[in-house]
């Protein structure tokens, strides 16, 4: 067992500096000054300055080999637009956004789906279950913008004085409560589904039947097998659905003027500022490594079957 | 199944209501610390738009930074309402050797926020420092007009020599001297741009690259910075230190950052801002008849170019421009109130009258007939055209539109849009052989035009157009070293007449000329204005009532 | 390793279980009942996935027809007949350059639609390549090529979509089915792998390579079919998730050139009216959802046909 995390663990850096040696390569594909700014154009001495200040003008591979060893050193480098932030500084301030709104999301799709999913479960087929799973997946089939923007419409102009909550930023508790809604039906309808499927093949199982049968309380059984089912493919989802929150999250940030790094990763992009780019994107890469690797072990945990199919 | 039925359904509504009822709960408590709402204590907000990729004079190259610095620093001069430089920090200044030097006073009250008095050798460290070849500064270029400074800018090595020899000199603590290498009459008002503040030398050698984090860094001017969320919020309180703190009526700018102009409307309707620019150009129909609405004219021009070697029948390019209605475009696109071009330099800019050549070519509403006509004298047009443009909704839509509209003269036109970046990079000089024809916008640095008409000598480096006309840079350079305005404004004229006029070779399409659109809530409209350049002076908006 | 909901969702139909349900057990005669008879049969039994495949069938029937037959020239500007409402002439209304809004939908829903197929068929594609190789050759091969997945696993979708219309610098329709292929693969490609490997080790594939059936015919025969159901599955899964990034890169600027348009770009030129044409963002963003939620309906009722295991209530 701790020799297969072992092996696991190690087996992430390898991974991490292909994902950078492929962002690093995508990003000089681009074409694109990075230091026009606007219309301008930038006089050859300027570019020349600018050139050598972020060592553009070396060859890429020793660019490549600059910028591994200071993400080894955990130095990211600077932003080449933000001329007095560093990518470090970046992350650091703006991450922390990102990631409560993306937990607080994932705390909604739970609260709110699983008893939607439960609702469903109860009544198959029947106008409770169409419509539970209508409303879920409404949430998760309506683009996030136009329902971000319905939302701004509804409870923070039209409305606003009923609930107080204004139409951007990310600062106090109200300020929060729409971009989460947002960002969490998609997952919502996720849970909502994986609870609805759970438990209708736990409640036919004959186990249930026999347990039952033998009189347990249903509540028990209910609990217990739905939720250890349910266990697996959630666990299984955790990784996917963290890329939806990622990629979520760059509408909601943009819609809301949430200074998390999906709304500067798309600016960044148009910028060409590549630090940026390639910090966030190795940054998302990590995380998304790391919790594949972390489901892995999970799983190997819940099924020992799977440990051996993986070596 | 019945005792499920209840019990579980009841579980998870509960569940849910009582995660609800927290929410709402909490929505209800906690205070908005957005600040937002006119009118109480002199407190405004702003929203600012985009995050300024950099507080540092030297860095700066957007409006947000620039109208902040503006207002945190103290400049030397300021540009009155005529565009006129006034004195600021330099109470006044001469020029001799023919309008070679420059010689400022400054006054002796300035402060830095840390207690140090304001003194010429800031200036001088402050422009050499910009100038410097190590801090890369994007606006290097403003200074070239003093000697030396080109020369520093481009050294490779050895450059301490060289910085010496730029001719910025701070005669003693209130007298600073500059050399130029031409005479050049806008120059005084060019340094009233935000490249040429002074920075405090003691913060930037202190904190490096951090120096312009609100904590740390040190200002001389009307406001303090008092706090830097990045990409959130920027706010400023006044300075009561300031030589003029007494007429300055604010006493806290807060400021949100929100770039989707959708968004900020939103928040300005919400009454969370007070003032907020950027409107979309599909808002402005309903937003125009509101009292919050405001225009103001600026100091740009949307254009069109033209790659004469791929279109060099000059009839094709004039047909074009005739078919083009600026007017419609103008009231169903761009929708902002904005002045249909009839040449390149701007309306508001010194000097308009004699400058603009109001051309044959570039009719408000278009001349289809005449257009048509023309065409029909091209004997071998070019039929395909490609027009490129950079991927934003407002340029897509008025592309669409003059692609139907070239339409109607047998053109075919392919739009591609690009992003950004890449699309300058496209552009060159000299542009991508791809580019038939393509979209950009020119906004003026400073208030002369030959800020403008430079634009279109052979070796400048925003002439994507491969128009070269030896007899065009001649007059550029003459008109360089004529210090008289009202010559120079004929010389002006003559450059455009040279583009547009009856013979005019037309290489560009002027579309129109730029404005800036804001809502601001009804309380400080009086005050709170901008100048051509985009530019807000903090120090003289009032809250009313 | 990481099992996605999609690959939870697409286990294949187990061979060995396939006679229980039509009672072929032992004992009962064998009916000559084929697996996609009673597939069919199942589907249609549920509403939900009938209801669903009944509207994708219309939509795919509006966008196919509606531009033949209709009179109006999608792409001419008429600025006198901007934003009318709806009405006999105009079913949505016109735009904000006075187009025929009901036409361009249409349109638009070719192009969005054409772009999900078109991404999900290289997704699967690719991923059919990678994971049947990956699986069929085993050994070292397929541990390389899984690390090799892995590090790609780790590439988010959307900013590397973005890197990529970037680089390629215009969007049109190829351009965006690359860029939404590019990262969104790897998943089909573990699919892929993991039915074959399963397969293989089934026991009439057993059986077939005992008795010396050739590699290929042990691909065609037995291997491809079976994953066939689940790849058929995958199509419906997989094109929500394109549809929705198709949106999402309009959304911010990056999508199709004009003036050509997709659901997702059109949207994005209505929001800015929202508050006074409100239409102009609802219709394409509902079309979206629409041909998303059937298409999940479709998804899960081709599931529920396929897996004899599922039993109905």
């Amino acid at each position: 067992m701790v020799g297969f995390i072992i092996r696991r663990l190690l087996w992430t850096i390898p991974v991490l500096l292909l994902v950078i040696l492929m962002t690093f390569l995508m990003m000089r594909q681009i074409e694109g000054n990075p230091f026009r700014r606007s219309e301008r154009a930038v006089s050859p001495a300027v570019q020349r300055n600018l050139e050598r200040k972020f060592n553009l003008d070396e060859p890429w591979y020793v660019q490549y080999a600059l910028y591994v060893k200071g993400v080894a050193t955990g130095d990211l480098g600077p932003s080449l637009v933000l001329r007095n932030q560093s990518v470090n500084d970046i992350v650091k301030e703006h991450f922390p956004k990102s990631l409560e709104l993306g937990f607080l999301a994932m705390l909604f799709a739970i609260v709110f789906g699983i008893p939607l999913g439960v609702i469903a479960a109860l009544r198959p087929n029947t106008v409770f279950d169409y419509g539970a799973m209508f409303f879920a997946n409404v949430g998760f089939a309506v683009p996030s913008f136009l329902i971000a923007t319905l939302l701004i419409y509804f409870f923070a102009l039209q409305w606003g004085d009923i609930f107080g909550l204004p139409t951007s930023g990310w600062s106090t508790p109200q300020s929060k409560i729409l971009p989460v809604i947002a960002l969490g039906l998609g997952p919502m309808a996720y849970f909502a589904r994986l609870v609805r499927g759970t438990m209708l093949e736990t409640l036919q199982q004959d186990y249930v039947r026999t347990a039952r049968a033998k009189g347990l309380s249903s509540r028990r059984i209910l609990f217990v097998h739905v939720l250890k089912n349910s266990l697996t493919p959630a666990v299984t989802a955790a990784g996917p659905l963290l890329g939806f929150l990622i990629t979520g999250s760059f509408i909601i940030e943009f819609i809301f003027a949430i200074p998390g790094i999906g709304k500067y990763y798309i600016t960044a992009v148009s910028a060409r500022d590549y630090s940026v780019v390639m910090g966030l994107t190795v940054l998302l890469s990590v995380i998304v490594v790391l919790a594949n690797m972390v489901v892995d072990i999970l799983y190997g945990v819940l099924d020992p079957r799977t440990r051996e199919a993986r070596t | 199944m019945k005792r499920f039925r209840v019990r579980e359904l009841g579980l998870g509504v509960g569940f849910a209501a009582i995660v609800v009822s927290l929410a709402f709960v909490a929505a209800g408590c906690g205070g908005s610390d957005d600040g937002g709402g006119g009118g109480g204590d002199n407190t405004i907000t702003v929203n600012w738009g985009t995050e300024p990729p950099s507080l540092d004079p030297g860095l700066a190259t957007d409006t947000t930074s620039s109208n902040i610095l503006l207002n945190i620093m103290d400049p030397l001069v300021k540009l009155g309402d005529d565009l006129e430089p006034v004195p600021y920090l330099a109470e006044s200044w001469q020029e001799s050797d023919g309008g070679k030097t420059v010689t400022f006073q400054l006054r002796n009250d300035g402060r830095w926020t840390n207690g140090d008095p304001v003194t010429a050798n800031d200036f001088e460290y402050s422009w050499k420092r910009t100038i410097s070849p190590e801090l890369a500064a994007d606006y290097a270029y403003q200074f070239f007009g003093i000697v030396g400074a080109e020369e520093y800018n481009s050294c490779e090595s050895n450059c301490d020599a060289l910085r010496d020899k730029v001719a910025v000199k701070a005669l003693d603590a209130q007298t600073l001297q500059v050399k130029l290498t031409t005479p050049q009459p806008w120059f005084v008002q060019q340094v009233a741009h935000h490249s040429f503040l002074a920075v405090n030398q003691k913060a930037v050698e202190q904190f490096g690259d951090k120096w312009t984090e609100a904590k740390n860094i040190v200002t001389n001017g009307p406001f303090k910075l008092a706090s830097w969320q990045h990409d959130s919020r920027i706010d400023l309180t006044k300075n009561p230190d300031w030589r003029n703190a007494d007429e300055v009526s604010l006493q806290r700018v807060n400021g949100r950052m929100i770039s989707d102009g959708v968004t900020g409307v939103q928040s300005f309707e919400a009454g969370e801002v007070d003032v907020t620019a950027g409107l979309p150009p599909e808002e402005i129909p309903r937003l125009k008849d509101t009292p919050e609405y405001q225009r103001y004219d600026a100091l740009g021009t949307y254009y069109y170019g033209v790659n004469v070697k791929n279109v060099p029948d000059v009839n094709q390019r004039r047909a074009m421009a005739l078919a083009i209605d600026r007017q419609t475009i103008i009231d169903n696109i761009a929708q902002g109130d904005q002045e249909p071009a009839t040449g390149f330099t701007p309306a508001g800019m010194p000097g308009f009258d004699q400058i603009n050549p109001d051309s044959p070519w570039l009719p408000a509403s278009g001349d289809m007939d005449q257009a048509k006509q023309l065409m029909s004298q091209v004997s071998s047009p070019k039929k395909s055209i490609t027009l490129w443009y950079n991927e934003d909704p407002a340029h897509k839509q008025i592309a669409i539109a003059v692609q139907s509209m070239w339409k109607e003269l047998g053109i075919d036109v392919t739009l591609k849009a690009q992003e950004f970046a890449q699309f300058l990079e496209f552009l060159g000089p000299p542009p991508n052989n791809a580019v038939d024809a393509y979209r950009l916008g020119w906004i003026g640095d400073y208030v002369d035009a030959m800020n403008f008409l430079e634009l279109w000598t052979c070796e400048s480096g925003n002439n994507n157009t491969n128009f070269c006309d030896k007899s065009y840079d001649q007059l550029v350079a003459q008109a360089r070293n004529t210090p008289d305005n009202a010559k120079r404004y004929e010389l002006y004229g003559q450059l455009e007449q040279k583009l547009f006029g009856e013979d005019g070779p037309v290489p560009l399409i002027p579309i129109y000329w730029y404005t800036y659109t804001q809502l601001e809530k009804e309380s400080i409209q009086e005050t709170y204005n901008l100048n051509l350049l985009d530019q807000v002076d903090l120090t003289k908006v009032e809250v009313a009532g | 390793m990481v099992v996605s909901p999609q690959e939870q969702r697409m286990r294949a139909p187990d061979p060995a279980h396939a006679g229980d349900f039509l009672g072929t057990g032992a004992g009962t005669p064998i009916q000559q009942s084929s697996l996609w008879r009673d597939a069919k049969r199942r589907y249609l039994r549920n509403k939900a996935a009938v209801v669903a495949a009944s509207i994708f069938l219309i939509i795919l029937a509006y966008c196919i027809i509606v531009p033949i037959i209709s009179p109006y020239d999608p792409d001419e500007v008429n600025f006198d007949e901007r934003f009318l409402p709806p009405s006999l002439e105009h079913p949505f209304g016109t735009d904000g350059f006075g187009r025929d809004l009901f036409t361009r939908v249409a349109l638009g829903g070719r192009i969005s639609i054409a772009i999900g197929f078109a991404a999900t068929l290289a997704i699967l594609v690719i991923g059919l390549t990678y994971g049947s190789i990956s699986g069929f050759v085993g050994g070292w091969l397929d541990n390389a090529m899984m690390r090799f997945l892995d590090a790609l696993y780790g590439l988010p979708y959307l900013p590397f979509a973005i890197i990529t219309l970037a680089i390629v610098g215009t969007v049109n329709f190829w351009t965006m089915v690359i860029a939404l292929s590019i990262a969104s693969w790897f998943t089909a490609a573990r699919i892929v792998r993991g039915q074959i490997i399963t397969l293989k080790q089934n026991d009439y594939v057993r059986a077939a390579t005992a008795v010396g059936a050739r590699w290929f015919r042990i691909l065609g025969r037995h291997l491809v079919p079976n994953t066939l159901g689940v790849l058929i599955i995958a199509i419906f899964l997989e094109l929500p998730g394109v549809i929705l990034g198709e949106a999402f890169l309009s959304f911010i600027g990056l999508g199709i050139n004009p003036p050509d348009a997709s659901w997702g770009s059109m949207a994005q030129e209505g929001r800015s009216v929202y508050r006074t044409h409100p239409i102009l963002i609802l219709i394409p963003s509902l079309a979206i959802a629409t041909l998303v939620l059937s298409a999940n309906f479709i998804a899960d009722g081709l599931r529920d046909a396929l897996d004899p295991r599922t039993k109905e209530t």
